[in-house]
């Protein structure tokens, strides 16, 4: 076990690694952090996770910009790979939300938001199945099949390929109402992404795993209802 | 009205030539193919991209249409990407989408190879061809231009964008090494199509706004690609980037561009301080091409060139390709608030 010293360095040099996208320095306060035993998912959500909270503000003051990002997030694998070996099967209940189907849609080639989101999603725990950019819109209900996720993220950076979106939720909805569908990018709004029929959505990154997991819940809550309905 | 007794193209070329002028053109370097153009000639927006005759089709309704003062071709991403040897995806659906790259082919600086003879290669003969049918069939009245991709952006086209960034930082040497044969391939480009009769050339580095790179690497490493460009490919030349670029305006304006071009999230007044006056130096923008020109109605549209008008734009030009989806209204609210509201302001003073 840790004494709250030990822990709150190793949580500020696995944040500062993030923020500072000093991988060595994240990976040698990972292994240390399995060694002492710290709690695995401690050192995740309060440490990498923390540290990138604070790369996404930076980014919000233009201090940091896209490359920076980039490198921020290959710290934060680093020690994403070397902690979650170690989570626990209870942790990983916690920790693991369920899986997603990520990509951007056909006819869009703009990824670099997608890829930050996805990022966000790996880091809470989720397991991703990025399927890419420029994605035709079938391979996102036959991904959801094959990998049975329980949500599906879209994002599409023009107006009309964001159009599409509104076919893969028709698509995927008929076949399975119970997966969740969250879209985003540049050009969406609450609004578009209701009339679109989609469950959730968000602005940016920082934000989206916590629209994902809001959603679910609300179609839990949803299912619920329907099923004491069914039953009298 | 101003510009008295001067046509679109008169208009467009004293004013890329530095001259004193008592009008504002409305046009711009990049893609302006609408619906009704479209239409108007029978065509799928899927069909203009690999026919040469179509795609000047498509360039010159606009002008015939609405009195927009340029007819400019190509209107996709890939042309250069595509002589570099990338496999482009031509979509057959009904929708408007712009053809697109599946695969990043090239890996590492020693994977490029650059086409024997550009001339021949990809559907640069296809571009040269309209350029050539629309100089011929309404060259005389309005402005023909054309447009390449600057080699940062082109990269992002061709290898892995997300290396290509992290690498600005890691190994800001090797980027430029990738970057020089694109750019030396770009600047022939340029000048096939100037060969080919066009009237005025953009270099669009829209992979390179503030929303994507610092100032910093945006001067350090772009801007001396920038800089040769513009010496090589010679007057008239624009230097176009979407995005944020209020904190790299004045790096832009340093590469010595006949003009430089700006979209919506740009305060234009703030440019054009940080610029100078005209004609020596130009600014041109920035209206929003989707939230104004497709959503909005035409008095936004006329809002919204006068804002910019008020601000100090020298041309009103769309900040990016025009939605082909913009409304007939839109298009002609656009073209005819410049005219009006154009020379009442350079009378004004
Ligand atoms: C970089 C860029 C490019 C690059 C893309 C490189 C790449 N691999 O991504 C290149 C040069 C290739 C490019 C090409 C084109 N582009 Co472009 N591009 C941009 C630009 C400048 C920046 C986009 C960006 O990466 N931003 C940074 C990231 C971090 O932000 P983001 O993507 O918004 O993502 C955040 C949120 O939106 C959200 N989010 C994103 N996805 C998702 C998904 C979910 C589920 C959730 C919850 C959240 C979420 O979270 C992210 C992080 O916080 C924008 C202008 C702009 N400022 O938006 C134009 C822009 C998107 N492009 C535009 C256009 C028109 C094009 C072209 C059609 C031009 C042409 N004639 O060919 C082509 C399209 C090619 C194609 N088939 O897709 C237009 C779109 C207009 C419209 N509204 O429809 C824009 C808005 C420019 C403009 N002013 O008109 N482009």
């Amino acid at each position: 076990m840790v004494d709250d010293e030990k822990r709150n360095d190793i949580l500020k040099r696995l944040s500062d690694g993030v923020v500072y996208y000093d991988e060595e320095k994240v990976i040698v306060a990972s292994n240390e952090a399995v060694e002492d035993g710290l709690d695995p998912f401690d050192a995740i959500m309060n440490g990498l996770a923390a540290g990138m909270e604070i790369v996404g503000q930076l980014y919000e003051k233009q201090e940091y910009f896209v490359p920076e990002i980039l490198m921020c997030a290959d710290a934060l694998y680093g020690g994403l790979n070397i902690l979650r070996p170690h989570l626990k099967a209870k942790e990983m209940k916690e920790a693991v939300k369920g899986q997603v189907v990520i990509g951007v849609v056909q006819g869009d080639v703009h990824d670099i938001g997608k890829n930050l989101v996805k990022m966000m999603f790996d880091v809470a725990g989720f397991t991703v199945h990025d399927l890419g950019a420029d994605v035709p819109l079938e391979k996102f209900a036959e991904e959801q099949v094959r990998t049975d996720s329980n949500i599906i993220a879209l994002s599409a950076m023009m107006t009309t390929t964001m159009m599409g979106m509104k076919k893969v939720i028709h698509m995927i909805k008929e076949r399975n109402p119970d997966v969740a569908i969250m879209v985003g990018g540049a050009p969406l709004t609450k609004e578009v992404a209701d009339i679109f029929g989609a469950d959730g959505y968000a602005e940016n990154a920082g934000n989206a795993v916590q629209e994902a997991i809001k959603m679910i819940s609300r179609l839990r809550e949803m299912h619920a209802k329907q099923q004491l309905g069914a039953t009298p | 009205m101003g510009g008295n007794g001067l046509n679109s193209r008169e208009k467009v070329l004293k004013l890329l030539n530095h001259e004193e002028v008592d009008f504002i053109p409305c046009f711009s370097g990049m893609g302006n193919i609408v619906m009704d153009g479209l239409k108007k000639y029978g065509l799928q927006f899927n069909e203009v991209h690999q026919d040469a005759r179509k795609m000047a089709l498509a360039a010159k309704a606009t002008p015939e249409l609405f009195g927009y003062d340029c007819a400019i071709v190509p209107f996709d991403f890939n042309v250069c990407a595509e002589a570099l040897g990338s496999k482009v995806q031509y979509y057959k659906t009904e929708d408007i989408l712009y053809p697109s790259i599946p695969e990043k082919i090239i890996k590492s600086f020693e994977d490029i190879k650059l086409p024997s003879d550009p001339e021949n290669a990809g559907r640069f003969p296809v571009v040269m061809e309209a350029i050539r049918i629309l100089k011929k069939e309404t060259g005389n009245d309005v402005a023909v231009g054309s447009w390449v991709l600057g080699p940062f952006t082109l990269a992002g086209q061709v290898t892995d964008l997300t290396k290509l960034l992290k690498d600005t930082f890691k190994k800001p040497n090797e980027v430029i090494q990738f970057l020089t044969p694109l750019r030396d391939l770009l600047i022939a480009e340029a000048k096939l199509y100037q060969k080919a009769g066009a009237d005025f050339i953009t270099v669009r580095e829209m992979g390179t706004p503030v929303d994507l790179l610092s100032p910093r690497v945006w001067k350090s490493m772009i801007q001396p690609f920038m800089i040769k460009m513009r010496e090589e490919i010679g007057s008239p030349v624009v230097l176009h980037i979407c995005g944020k670029t209020n904190e790299i305006i004045h790096f832009m304006h340093e590469c010595g561009y006949d003009a430089v071009s700006v979209e919506h999230q740009n305060d234009v007044a703030m440019s054009r301080q940080k610029i100078g006056p005209p004609p020596k130096n130009l600014l041109l923008g920035n209206l929003n091409t989707y939230k104004v020109m497709v959503e909005g109605t035409a008095e936004n549209v006329a809002n919204e060139v006068r804002a910019a008008i008020d601000g100090g734009v020298d041309a009103i030009w769309p900040g990016c390709d025009i939605w082909p989806g913009t409304p007939a209204e839109n298009m002609k609210a656009m073209v005819e608030t410049t005219r009006e509201y154009g020379s009442k302001k350079k009378k004004g003073g």
